[in-house]
């Protein structure tokens, strides 16, 4: 399904990816945690080739994101046709990034036509906000909407960057009722988040990454409760 | 320790405090300022209507003559075209400008930077000058063969090169005003168009625009008011536009005053119509705000 496979990434000096590889099979949703700046951010962007990885690869389904393999040399795409291989590839952002010029229909329908617009928003449960501008809207709300954007063009992977960080505690429930729900009914995910209950709930696999490089991974008891490494056990005890 | 002025602590006292009416507080310059502007608004005023030399009958007789309604339209057209194309254009070199490409970004540069460099009378002088310079204009393959060619005099009437000159002028500092627009807009809404896969012609006309239109709006209608009032400068060129027509007049009769009077109402009339569109254009913008 998604199929990581030695990814290195810097900026400028900062080796912020160094070497990860990753296979998240159809159905499966995996949740990345790791402390701030160890590359999350960079490897969900890098999935969908928001960043273009310096070195290794990334496909969906066995099509490479971003290249076309030709007589053994792998040619980069035009922005036209990365633009295509990303509706495959939903993306919720931290904060939300809805159009705020648009309805929350209008922000849906931007991808899709009104019919399923209507469907996703349903999905979401804010069929009755369809004409409330972004603004108007809770933060939970907001990414609700959010969720129903990323999953109008139909992927086959929907990535999470910390979808609740950004929200009041009190908002935070019924984003992650709709994720659970989604998982539930077979949407591949991969969602970086600081919600250890939920990741133990819904991960069929946690995925610890520190300092660029997947530290440890497993079944979430096995991750939360039996961690094997040091920097593992260190990050669990500060934020469980 | 009931009276007013003591303190008193709250605890005791929180009943009292919420009956306490209110005293406002007072800004006595504020009504000086108010009070001198109209003694000068006054004086103005009895200024212009007791003064012989303003010449109202001669304002009446002249602001709605068929020859100064003509010049009102062509002054109306001059600004319409101009400012219809040089934003069209204006977004054209703004893409330019803002093109990842080396070469497409030095283009639109180039551009901006030379008709910035050059005086807007200077230009237009030049174009209603250029059927001496090229009396010929043709297509073809340079040092090659010549595909069509037209007489200059017969393609650049001299309302045709206000016009140019009036709309590439334009469409250099209205390409700044769209790119600053355009730099505004939060990075987050191109990587969220970017990640749901939209086009990039169909983010930048349905994502990024729109968004842009807010902060570019108010530099536009700044841009259109001037452009509108520049408008004058192709008097120049003997087109019949409103100060062409009052000067023309003025030469005839005279009444200097009078005739400047009849351009400089029409000019606020024009203008102030202009805000007022401004106003619900910017309203309809701004849709997303409201909560
Ligand atoms: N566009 C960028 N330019 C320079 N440095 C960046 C950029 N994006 C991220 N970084 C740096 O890369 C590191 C990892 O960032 P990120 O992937 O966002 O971490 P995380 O999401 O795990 O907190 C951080 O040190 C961050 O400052
Ligand atoms: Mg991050």
């Amino acid at each position: 399904m998604i199929k990581v496979l030695g990814v290195h990434k810097s900026f400028g000096s900062l080796e912020v990816l160094r070497g990860v590889s990753l296979t998240v099979a159809a159905g499966e949703v995996v949740v990345v945690l790791g402390p701030s700046g160890s590359g999350k951010s960079t490897l969900l962007r890098t999935i969908n080739h928001l960043e273009k990885a310096d070195r290794g690869f990334v496909a969906i389904d066995g099509d490479l994101i971003g290249y076309r393999r030709r007589a053994g040399k792998l040619h980069e795409l035009k922005e036209r046709e990365i633009l295509k291989q990303r509706k495959d590839i939903g993306f919720v952002f931290q904060n939300f990034n809805l159009f705020p010029h648009l309805t929350a229909l209008e922000n849906v329908a931007e991808v899709a036509d009104l019919a399923s617009a209507r469907h996703f928003l349903e999905r979401v449960g804010l069929e009755d906000k369809a004409s409330a501008y972004p603004r108007q809207l809770s933060g939970g709300q907001q990414q609700r909407v959010a969720i129903a954007r990323a999953l109008a063009t139909r992927p086959k992977v929907v990535l999470f960057d910390e979808p609740t960080s950004a929200l009041d505690p009190e908002l935070v429930g019924e984003v992650l009722d709709v994720m659970r729900d989604l998982a539930r009914t077979g949407t591949t995910m991969v969602v970086v988040t600081h919600e250890i209950g939920f990741a133990r709930e819904v991960a069929d696999r946690i995925v610890f990454i520190d300092g660029g490089v997947i530290v440890e991974e497993g079944a979430p008891d096995e991750v939360l409760d039996r961690p094997v490494h040091d920097r593992t056990r260190a990050f669990l005890s500060k934020v469980l | 320790m009931t009276s007013s002025g003591t303190l008193t602590p709250m605890s005791t006292k929180d009943d009292d405090l919420a009956s306490s009416p209110v005293v406002p507080a007072r800004y006595p310059w504020r009504w000086v300022g108010v009070a001198f502007v109209l003694v000068l608004a006054a004086q103005f005023v009895h200024g212009l209507v007791t003064n012989p030399a303003w010449d109202w009958p001669t304002f009446a007789r002249y602001f709605t003559a068929q020859s100064i309604l003509t010049a009102v339209g062509t002054t109306i057209v001059l600004t319409v075209l101009g400012t219809v194309l040089g934003f069209a254009l204006g977004i054209v070199v703004a893409v330019l400008r803002m093109s990842k490409s080396p070469f497409l970004s030095a283009v639109g540069w180039t551009y901006i930077w030379a008709f910035r460099s050059i005086p807007l009378i200077v230009q237009l002088l030049f174009w209603f000058n250029i059927s001496y310079l090229y009396s010929r204009l043709s297509l073809g393959i340079p040092f090659g063969p010549e595909l069509v060619s037209f007489e200059t005099i017969a393609l650049i009437s001299p309302m045709g090169a206000a016009v140019l000159g009036l709309a590439l002028h334009q469409a250099a500092y209205a390409a700044e005003i769209v790119r600053s627009g355009v730099i505004s807009v939060d990075r987050g809404q191109l990587e969220a168009a970017a990640a749901l896969g939209i086009p990039r012609f169909r983010q930048f006309r349905r994502i990024v625009l729109p968004q842009a239109m807010r902060s570019i709006l108010p530099n536009a209608a700044n841009e259109v008011i001037s452009l509108f009032k520049g408008t004058s400068v192709v008097s120049v060129m003997a087109i019949g536009e409103l100060f062409y027509q009052v000067q023309v007049i003025y030469g005839r009769n005279a009444r200097v005053v009078a005739l400047l009077m009849v351009a400089t109402v029409w000019y606020i009339i024009l203008t102030t119509l202009l805000s007022i569109g401004q106003h619900h254009v910017e309203r309809y913008f701004a849709r997303g705000d409201r909560r």
